[in-house]
Order: structure tokens, then sequence, then C-alpha cells
């Protein structure tokens, strides 16, 4: 299995810093800034990743369309999600996401870590 | 306002075609006489008043001789008669039949009322002017009740505007400064290590980004309470676990903070809370207990009965003067003097609207000799008639 992990948020600082612990802690990280972007990746890559990091409010598509449309994928549906929330009380909410963990931002790099370990 | 006369006032009218006492416009006179809400008055077709009954005097002041035979244009505000208004209102009503006006009159004391004015034009059958029914209502309660509901209307705007932007800015503090914390994390995370001297450095910077972040948090929940967008989302666990767990994120800052502290529980106490607003609430007395009795030892017992469970959180600090006791729950208040505790006074309001918001209730146990004890109580599982 893959250990790459696909981070999915639009705020470009964010990202990066996610990108470089996922790499930091020996995973291999790919970064898009939207569910549209993410997609396209996705449906273009010929190794799937193990996991995907989900922020839910993005620009162009966010969190909760692009899981629909990974959903609908057959080839994606598998893809364990791990939601990202900004918010502690609004997008806990996130039950129809089914998201394998939801953790808030900013998450503790062992937190983060260690739910990747467990799913990935 | 004048008293009225405790009989009816006849209608003083010269008039040639008298009634009999006892006829139906005898009555009728005696009736428009006695009205005391609205003012029902004639004029004749100069505007010169011709009658008066108990209602104008109530509204306007004068007694019935004072004011018969003066001109209607007396009611007038100066900048009113400047622009001519009273002579263009029988104009209006002459050529009309009829015009109404609202605007502000004068009493015979000076003072002003807000009037609701009809003056009807009354002609024989052959159309020739014979005068003129005013009659007036005092609508100033109305106004003054019209403008206090827009003042509030503004008052409440201008709370909403507040929350609402306490809430936007709050939410784009939040992006940048979760940024700033996973870039420290990051570099305090990394597997090869730092150099010692740059990572108590960067661990000092984390702290500050983690006490920015909780601040910044508080504000979201404040602006959310008020806004009521609070919601729960609850599940079953284990109090005991959660109030470990909670600990357990605590302990450096309680090294820092010089304390200990100790969970004493009666074991599994399950329920269904939020959690995350659950451990919330044992942040905020946490939070509170290492910071205004630092360096004494910080208790967390725990029981249970059948339907409720019960947390305690004892310090042995300098405790909460009586004088403050019934404010601390309050948003922005603090029993300790600002100068020597920042913060924003809002952890014990928003765990108090937690607790609450559960079914529950959060109070300051007051027999004790020494130090701030608080007590928790909730029940494990919130009734679906209870609050929140």
């Amino acid at each position: 299995m893959s250990h790459t992990v696909l981070v999915v948020e639009d705020d470009l600082d964010i990202r990066q810093a996610l990108l470089e612990i996922l790499e930091d802690h020996g995973f291999t990280a790919l970064g898009a800034r939207d569910g549209a972007e993410a997609l396209g990746l996705l449906t273009r890559a010929t190794d799937l990743p193990c996991l995907i990091l989900l922020d839910l409010m993005m620009p162009v598509m966010d969190g909760a369309t692009f899981r629909e449309a990974q959903r609908r994928d057959p080839r994606l549906a598998a893809i364990p999600v791990v939601v990202l929330s900004a918010q502690r009380d609004l997008d806990r909410h996130t039950g129809s996401l089914d998201a394998v963990s939801v953790l808030l931002k900013p998450p503790s790099v062992r937190e983060l870590v260690d739910v990747l370990r467990t799913h990935c | 306002m004048t008293t009225s006369p405790s009989e009816p006032e006849i209608p003083h009218r010269e008039s040639a075609d008298a009634a009999s006492p006892g006829s139906m416009e005898e009555r009728f006179r005696a009736l428009v006489s006695s009205v005391k809400d609205y003012a029902i008055f004639m004029l004749d077709p100069s505007g010169r008043i011709e009658t008066w009954n108990a209602g104008a005097e109530r509204t306007k002041g004068y007694k019935a001789h004072e004011i018969i035979g003066q001109h209607m244009s007396r009611f007038y505000t100066p900048e009113d008669l400047e622009r001519g208004l009273p002579l263009m209102l029988l104009a209006q009503a002459e050529r009309e039949g009829r015009v109404e006006s609202e605007g502000w009159r004068v009493r015979k004391d000076g003072t002003r009322f807000w009037a609701d004015v009809v003056i009807t034009a009354l002609v024989d059958d052959r159309g020739k002017l014979m005068g003129y029914a005013k009659v007036t209502r005092d609508l100033t309660e109305r106004l003054r009740a019209q403008e206090e509901q827009l003042r509030l209307a503004h008052a409440e705007e201008a709370v909403r505007l507040r929350d609402e932007f306490l809430s936007i800015a709050a939410h784009e503090l939040r992006t940048p400064l979760s940024a700033v914390q996973l870039q420290l994390q990051g570099l305090l995370e990394r597997p090869e290590g730092l150099d010692p001297r740059i990572r108590s450095k960067v661990e000092r910077a984390c702290r500050s980004g983690e006490r920015l972040v909780a601040l910044v948090d508080t504000l979201m929940d404040v602006s959310r309470i008020t806004t009521g967008s609070f919601n729960l989302a609850p599940s079953r666990f284990d109090l005991t676990v959660a109030v470990q767990e909670v600990v357990e994120r605590f302990r450096e800052h309680a090294t820092r903070a010089g304390s200990t502290v100790t969970v004493r529980s009666d074991g599994v106490l399950e329920g269904r809370w939020d959690r995350l607003r659950i451990e919330q609430v044992i942040t905020n007395l946490l939070t509170n207990a290492l910071k205004y009795a630092a360096g004494t030892p910080v208790e967390i017992s725990l029981g249970g009965t059948e339907h409720h469970v019960m947390v305690t959180v004892s310090d042995g600090g300098p405790g909460i003067p009586e004088s403050a006791q019934e404010r601390i729950f309050l948003r922005f208040e603090r029993a300790a003097p600002m100068r020597n505790f920042g913060g924003l006074g809002l952890g014990l309001y928003v765990a108090r609207q937690i607790v609450e918001a559960h079914g529950g209730e959060i109070q300051l146990e007051r027999l004790r000799p020494k130090g701030a004890h608080f007590v928790i109580r909730l029940p494990r599982e919130k009734s679906p008639g209870s609050a929140g």
C-alpha cells in the first residue's frame, strides 16, 4: 500500500506546513487547493493515496462536495478521509461525510501522525 | 393635564335653531361634548373656533371660554405658522372636502404633542362653506413607543453587527494562526530534532500561539452563544477517561505553574454529552486553577449517581472573594484584578453555557475554607424537555 497522503486545503501556508510535516514523518504528500483540483489529481493518479486529509471550507469545490464526488467514484470511494475542521462547533456535524476521523485545526502534530499511521 | 368637568359641557355654539332639551340633536351634542379621547370642535369658515369638547380641553389645555372665538392657528408651532400650514389645511379641506395631517401641535402651556388631525369642510346644500369640523387625536404616546421601538431595534442591530464582526474577525484570525501553529509544531516534531536553544524558543512561540488560538476560539464560542448558533453534538463516552485525557494534555502546563493535578474517580462514568465541549469545560476550569492558584495542588474528583455525574475541580489558591462570587459566571467578569491576570474573562461564562446546554449546572462551593471549588452536576443524558 502506498504511503501517499493527499492534503486538500485552500490556505497555502497551512497546506505547505502539513505537506512538510507529513514528509518529515515518512509520508509522501501531495497537495490540492480545493476539491476540484483534488478530484483532477486523483483521476490522473496511477498510484492512489492511502488517505485524504480534507479541509471543509474551500472555494471552487468545498469538502462536502468533494467527498460526495469521491464516494460516487468506485475507484476512489474506498480511500479513507480525515476531516480537518476549522470550527469546533459547526463542522463537527460531519456525520454525513463518513470520515474516519475529524481533527480540529490546527491539529497537534502527534495527533495527526497517530491518525495517519492508524489508517495509512 | 386639566380635569374635565363633572358634567358634560354643552358645546358653546351661538345658534338660532338651538335644539330643545332631550331632542336627538341635544343628545348628540352632549355625546360629542363628553368625548375625552378626541378633541372634536367646529370652526367657522375663517378658521375661528366655535365649539369645544372635553377631549379638546384635555388634549390642548384650554377651557372652552378661553378658546372659543380664537383662530385655530394658535395650536400650530411657529415653524408651521411660518409656512402657513393652518390656512393651507383649511384651503385643502375646502377644496377636497377633507384633509388629514399628522404633526406637532402646541398646548396652552407651550408643550407640544403629536397630533393626528382630520379637518372636514361643512357645506350647505348649495355647496356654500359653512365651516369645518376638526377632530384631533393625541398620538404622542404612540409616537414615543414607536421611537422607543426604533431605538431598541437600532441597539439590537448594533449588537448583532458586533457579534457578526466578532465572528468574522475570529474566523479570519484563525486560519493564519493555524498555519503558524502548524509550522512551529512541525519544527518541534522533526524526527531529527532541534538545537536545544532554538527548541526552547520555538516552544515558547508555540505556547503563545496556543494561547492565541484559545482566545480566538473563545471569541468564536461567545459569538455562537450570543447568536444562538451554539449546538451540541452528543455521543456516549466515559467522563473519567475524558477528564484524564485533558489532565494529561495539561501535564506540562501544570509543571510550569508548579502545581500537581490529581484525578480521583469512582470508576467508569458513562453518559451522553458533547465530548469536545465537556473537555472544554474541564480545560477552562483547569486553566483558571493553574492561573489563579499556581503552585498549589489541584484536584479533580468525579462521582456519579444513577442519573447524574458530579465533577469537582478544587485548588488551594486564594479562592474567590464573596463579593465576586455572583458575577464570575457572567461575560467579561473576573474576580482577580485585570492588571494581575490577563484573559478575556470568558472562561467561566462559556463553561456555564456549555454545562447548562447539557441540562446541568455549575456552582461555586462556598463552604470550603480555602481555595476555589467548582462543582459541576450533569445529567447522564439530557432530558428532551430541558433547555439548551
